[in-house]
């Protein structure tokens, strides 16, 4: 199991154990966690499961293929370097531990 | 318990056409499907109940061996799953990301909406259906799709005969011909240009899938493209005329957006959620399953009522009612899971940042024909077939 922590905009924080192979916007929805709406169920099209990351892991993470860095320009809520589409991310170890902050608004 | 799937015998098709809210609000009511004798089709209309259908394209499939649509158009993305799926909705994603959107397309959606307006802004009246809407998004589509030399009228009675031939469920030969002629010549204009995309990679749809890592073979150029023409014209149009026809009746809403024109976007998007441009599109059953108090049986057609789960008390307060400034709250009006409207950022500039913006910003004190109310139609797709308005010259 793979431990994420899911940190709301007003600062409240929830460890998940995620399953290595769902992406992060799967957990996040499976364990009722609020702040991601995924309105294309993780085809990369609406921009609505937009997070931010943990700056100094984003090596760990899967590639951003162009398509996602288009999208995220569009996301409802400011882009920063930590931005990314949480349905192209995959569970692995190498998130063992991660943060994931939610933005205000998707 | 799970209940068989209840039958309603009193929904007539004319009933939804003209009106379709009070019998989705009854089926709503009812059970997560409905099977609806008239229409021939189980209906779901539950918000829940269709989120659950989207996230498990397993049960619930889009491939659909005996599909009238692909008879009549061919075998295009919207009627296949997973793998196969992927890799035409990846192919032409190029042409629908927003920022291709925005840096690409805006300038030349902006210049046909202002050419369009030139063309009636000194008569003081117009029906926008047919002087507006209807060529706005023909014109459109077709630069997108990288057409040359067809009008749009032609365009729009293409999209017309290849919509009506995939509804006709095989019925009227007549249909079926008008369908099979448009489709030769959908087949007519890609071949005229297709040599011209090859050679010059750019960012309309035909280079698209010509130049993606898998590029369409002509066979998927011509079936997708149909399914392009059918459902990239008619939705477009339809919410031109709903976001326009949702801030005419509501004086106080469209003070306020057109002090604050960011808020058209949000214009647009509730107008897609109060009158769905799309209101129905099928999935099928693949095994025995329950969804929500349901027992469905393997191979059940489903309709999708995302017109009615847009009007879901259970989600959207107060839902009949057109509301820009309503909680903020996702809808299916694009649908959702793997089939999410490809084209919902192009829908949202071309209505939401360019042709409604203009028209009020163009026509003076825009304002509903006294004389002439709008009519709405339709219940699989809807929107008003008429919008007649006058303004100050
Ligand atoms: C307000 C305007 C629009 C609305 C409400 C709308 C609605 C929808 C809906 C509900 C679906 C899902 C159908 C299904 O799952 O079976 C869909 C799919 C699709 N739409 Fe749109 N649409 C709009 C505009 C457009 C435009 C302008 C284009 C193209 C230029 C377009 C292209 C497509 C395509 C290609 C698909 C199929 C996607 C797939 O199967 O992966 N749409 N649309
Ligand atoms: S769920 Fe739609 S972009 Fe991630």
């Amino acid at each position: 199991m793979v431990k994420i922590t899911f940190i709301q905009p007003d600062g409240s924080s929830r460890e998940i154990e995620a399953e290595p192979g769902t992406s992060v916007m799967e957990t996040a929805l499976a364990n009722n966690v609020d702040g991601i709406t995924a309105e294309c169920n993780g085809s990369a099209a609406c921009a609505t499961c937009h997070a931010y990351f943990e700056e100094d892991r984003l090596n760990s993470l899967d590639a951003m293929a162009e398509h996602e860095n288009d999208m995220l320009d569009f996301a409802a809520c400011e882009r920063r370097s930590g931005s990314r589409l949480s349905c192209q991310i995959k569970v692995t170890e190498a998130l063992d531990g991660i943060t994931v902050t939610l933005p205000e608004m998707q | 318990m799970a209940s068989p799937v209840p039958v309603m015998d009193d929904i007539s098709l004319a009933a939804l056409t003209a009106d379709p809210y009070p019998s989705f609000r009854r089926m709503r009511e009812a059970a997560s499907a409905v099977w609806v004798s008239d229409a021939r089709i189980n209906l779901v209309t539950r918000f829940e109940d269709i989120m659950t259908i989207e996230r498990d394209h397993k049960r619930f499939a889009s491939t659909n061996p005996g599909s009238l649509m692909n008879k009549v158009m061919g075998h295009s993305l919207m009627r296949k799953d997973d793998e196969d799926h992927q890799v035409e909705r990846k192919a032409i994603e190029p042409s629908f990301r927003p920022g291709v959107v925005k840096n690409q397309w805006t300038p030349v959606f902006d210049g046909i909406a202002e050419r369009l307006i030139d063309g009636f802004a000194n008569g003081g009246e117009t029906d926008l259906f047919g002087s507006f809407a209807a060529p706005m998004a023909s014109l459109c589509l077709a630069e997108m799709i990288g057409f040359k030399d067809v009008s749009w009228q032609d365009l729009a009675a293409w999209s017309q005969a290849l919509m009506d031939g995939v509804s006709n469920y095989g019925t009227e030969p007549d249909t079926a011909q008008r369908a099979a002629a448009a489709s030769q010549a959908v087949n007519a204009a890609i071949d005229a240009v297709l040599d011209h995309h090859r050679n010059r990679p750019g960012p309309t749809i035909l280079s698209s899938m010509l130049h993606a890592e898998h590029p369409h073979s002509v066979e998927q150029i011509r079936a997708n493209i149909k399914v392009i023409i059918g459902g990239g014209l008619n939705e477009p149009r339809d919410s031109i005329l709903t976001t326009v026809y949702g801030l005419l009746l509501n004086p106080d809403q469209r003070a306020r957006v057109t002090a604050d024109p960011k808020l058209y976007r949000t214009a647009f998007e509730e107008a897609v959620r109060w009158v769905s441009p799309i209101g129905m599109y099928p999935r099928r059953v693949t095994r025995d399953t329950v969804l929500g108090d349901t027992q469905l049986k393997q191979g059940d057609q489903l309709g999708i009522c995302v017109g009615a789960a847009n009007r879901d008390e259970t989600r959207f307060s107060d839902p009949d009612a057109y509301d820009v400034f309503r909680d903020r709250h996702a809808h299916l009006g694009f649908g959702a899971g793997p089939h999410f409207c490809a084209g919902t950022w192009v829908a949202r500039q071309m209505v939401g940042e360019i042709a409604v913006p203009k028209l009020f910003n163009r026509l003076t004190k825009l304002r509903l024909d006294e004389d002439r109310p709008a009519i709405m139609k339709g219940w699989v797709f809807r929107g008003p077939v008429s919008l007649p308005v006058r303004w100050e010259v």
